[in-house]
């Protein structure tokens, strides 16, 4: 087997893109015939299809990340804009006026719940890509924090973007066409980008980097949290007492009701600690290390 | 010269020998090793990464050209590619004087 076609199994084997492989085979048929019998003094070509690998896959999960925030900011800016124009659609309709309350309750519980879990574990995501922008190779188990927390925001994006859409279709008969026509058309684009994004980020995980080191964590992301490293359990009461008392301030203030304001923070604080038990781990907020890793800039 | 000692100054000495005019892979490696009488004895194959990052960072720009019959890939600095040489030009200028005041 020659040089060139070790390079090429290698670069195969960990996953770089054909197209990639020959664009790389090119020029290094290129570099052999300027001075042929070359080949030794271009390294072992095993070294080599990994230092492309490491960066090339490196790259590929910030890309993949950047694509998939896009695409939540994209269901934000439907959300938002089904909220801001309920009023020239016809007003809130009340859960139990659409078609069926089989439709509305998870629909609003989509639209309410989804979006907190996307903002989060899609804001971490980019955080740490952009903290990372400069490295030119990451550790895998660094890629694989970067690649889970994309893909918990993309899978709630996306569960968002469906709970807008079955709202749509449940208060068909009772909004007015512009705003059904128009938060339709919004979430199902949505849809889409985020189902092309998260395509893309599966495309991205077939790169294999081989560089190890640690994934660093939440903590490195956030330095100003460093005090609950190892205190995961204080975190979560932190995030989901915070989350429910601003909540219900909310709520209260809103509906000048004391009652409704406490019941909306008791729910939102119950279902941060529930995202948080199961998906802190995967996101890299739950840690029970209390060294961690840190991850230099 | 250790191979890691150069591979952390590549991309700025790949950034220098593109500043002289367009090159491809074969001939960036020959200038390198020419320009150094040899110190940088690198293996050869390293420089097509640091070319590859460098053109995603916009500091290089590419286009083949088809060369003897076979497709060559030619590489020359950018704008940004020119600011970033300047730039690390200066630190290198800086590092150097200040590890010469050390050593004396």
């Amino acid at each position: 087997m020659t040089w060139t076609q070790q390079l090429a199994d290698e670069l195969g084997r960990r996953g770089v893109s054909a197209r990639r492989r020959a664009t790389i085979l090119l020029e290094i048929e290129d570099h052999i015939a300027c001075e042929p019998a070359s080949e030794q003094r271009l390294g072992d070509p095993r070294e080599l299809a990994a230092e492309f690998a490491d960066e090339l896959g490196t790259q590929a999960a910030r890309g993949a990340v950047q694509w998939v925030f896009g695409a939540l900011a994209l269901t934000a800016g439907a959300l938002a804009v089904s909220q801001l124009a309920i009023g020239s659609g016809g007003g809130y309709p009340g859960f139990d006026n659409g078609y069926s309350v089989a439709l509305a309750i998870p629909a609003i519980l989509l639209m309410f719940v989804a979006p907190q879990v996307a903002l989060v574990a899609g804001s971490l995501a980019l955080l740490r890509s952009l903290r990372r922008r400069r490295a030119p190779i990451l550790p895998q188990a660094e890629i694989d924090l970067l690649r889970r927390r994309a893909w918990v925001g993309a899978g709630a994006g996306l569960a968002c973007a469906i709970g807008l859409e079955l709202y749509v279709i449940d208060f068909l008969a009772v909004m007015h066409t512009t705003w059904i026509v128009l938060v339709g058309a919004l979430s199902a684009t949505a849809i889409v980008a985020i189902c092309a994004a998260g395509a893309h980020l599966r495309a991205t995980g077939r790169v294999i980097v081989g560089a190890s080191g640690p994934s660093g964590d939440i903590f490195d992301d956030l330095p100003l949290l460093g005090f609950l490293r190892g205190r995961p359990w204080l975190l979560c009461a932190i995030v989901a007492g915070g989350v429910g008392v601003l909540m219900a301030v909310a709520e209260w203030h809103a509906e000048s009701s004391l009652s409704e304001g406490l019941q909306r923070g008791a729910f939102e604080g119950v279902a941060a600690a529930v995202g948080f038990l199961a998906l802190g781990r995967a996101i890299g907020a739950r840690s029970d290390d209390a060294g961690g890793h840190p991850v230099a800039d | 010269m250790k191979p890691n000692t150069v591979k952390g100054q590549l991309d700025a000495l790949i950034l220098a020998t593109l500043d002289a005019g367009p090159a491809h892979g074969y001939a960036v490696g020959q200038l390198l090793r020419d320009r150094s009488d040899g110190a940088f004895d690198l293996p050869e194959g390293t420089i097509y990464p640091a070319l590859h990052r460098l053109e995603r960072d916009g500091l290089l720009a590419s286009d083949w050209s088809l060369e003897a019959g076979r497709r060559r890939r030619v590489y020359r600095l950018t704008r940004t590619g020119k600011n970033a040489l300047g730039a690390r030009r200066s630190e290198w200028s800086a590092f150097a004087g200040a590890v010469q005041a050390v050593l004396g």
